[in-house]
């Protein structure tokens, strides 16, 4: 059949389909998710920190002042959750083109997912727990 | 003009390494295809220059090579597209496609290539008995839209070695078998998609495509590779074909 010219406007017919939760379904779903997050959270902390204040006044004070609201601590809690693990999967994407052993590859996996886990929780209590009051 | 070759050869007999081979071709026109010039070659300078062509007209695909550092059918690339030549000489470099190992010259294995494409269940795939007139499925002009544009490939292998996820690890099963099992999955009358979207939601399936659309670039029937990749994750995260 001759290729077709002009796209037919009508209806197209749609088909369910049942497939297994393979994890790098999920994996490749949270990047293109947490990529569009972070264009918006990591965009506005670069304004915020570099362009609607100066870069020399990003002291602990500055940093004090903000994290005195919860609504700032939030915000970089949820920047940190996005970036870190994308970042990390980032790596592994690019690490898997060089690793052709399965066992190794999956140890790699499940090193840099301790990694993250361990640096996100981390990051986090130390973002919620700051107290501006200690601040000098 | 006169167009000046650098073919890389190798001869698993003779040599332990590829290496340049350089020509000389006088009375070069524009019109003429890469593919003339290396028959000049072989016929009139050195007759031990081995690749692949059959029909010579874009439609076989045999012969995918990379043409001054891109993927091209040799048949459809003309001197004109390689350059105006500065003071009537042209370059050109001419070498077997990537990430398949050479058999001689310009000549690779296509078989991990064609194992690829075998492993996407490329046939129609319907156990319901034909209609009652025994005639043909019939189907909406928007459904056979779908995969329309997928429905040109040649299998010449060009958007597969032109990718660098396929030169990293070829387990990917590459964008010409995406291409191949789009062209099915896409199709209202095919039973099969559950099966293909199986194999393309592996590992080894279309989540190694990195969107550097070099398969795009390289296609030489304007296949929108890429986008026909992208149809496919976009079906499997749905879950809706």
């Amino acid at each position: 059949m001759a290729a077709l010219t002009e796209k037919p406007t009508g209806k197209m017919t749609v088909r369910l389909v049942e497939l297994d939760r393979s994890p790098e379904r999920i994996g490749w779903l949270f990047m293109r998710l947490s990529g569009v997050a972070m264009l918006i959270l990591a965009v506005g902390h670069m304004v915020i920190q570099h362009i609607l204040n100066s870069s020399t006044d990003l002291t602990l004070q500055f940093v004090a002042v903000q994290w005195s609201s919860w609504g700032w601590k939030a915000y970089d809690i949820f920047l940190l959750w996005m970036a870190i693990p994308h970042g990390i999967r980032g790596l592994l994407t690019i690490l898997k083109d060089y690793i052709h052993s399965p066992a190794l590859g999956r140890i790699i996996g499940i090193l840099l997912a301790l990694f993250v886990i361990a640096t996100v929780i981390w990051a986090t209590i130390a973002i919620a727990l700051f107290d501006p009051a200690m601040v000098p | 003009m006169q167009a000046k070759l650098k073919i890389r050869r190798f001869n698993p007999e003779t040599d332990k390494k590829p290496w340049w081979g350089e020509y000389t071709l006088e009375n070069v026109h524009r019109t003429d295809t890469v593919l003339d010039l290396l028959h000049r070659i072989k016929w009139e300078q050195d007759g031990t220059l081995s690749l692949r062509r059959s029909c010579a007209h874009g439609v076989c695909g045999s012969d995918a090579m990379r043409i001054n550092g891109a993927n091209a059918l040799a048949c459809k690339t003309l001197v004109s597209r390689l350059g105006s030549g500065k003071g009537d000489v042209i370059n050109i470099q001419v070498e077997p496609i990537l990430g398949l190992s050479v058999e001689k010259d310009l000549i690779v294995d296509m078989e991990p290539f064609f194992d690829h494409y075998r492993s996407v269940m490329p046939y129609f795939i319907n156990d319901q008995p034909v209609p009652a007139d025994g005639r043909e499925r019939l189907q909406s002009p928007e459904d056979r839209h779908r995969f329309d544009d997928t429905t040109k490939c040649i299998l010449c292998a060009a958007c597969t070695s032109s990718c660098p996820s396929f030169w990293a690890d070829d387990r990917y099963v590459g964008p010409a078998a995406i291409v191949q099992a789009h062209r099915f999955i896409f199709d209202s009358r095919d039973e099969g998609m559950n099966e293909r979207l199986e194999v393309m939601a592996d590992t080894f399936g279309v989540w190694r495509c990195r969107t550097i659309f070099n398969c795009t670039n390289a296609c030489p029937r304007e296949i929108k590779v890429t986008e026909a990749i992208a149809d496919v994750k976009k079906a499997i995260t749905s879950g809706k074909v």
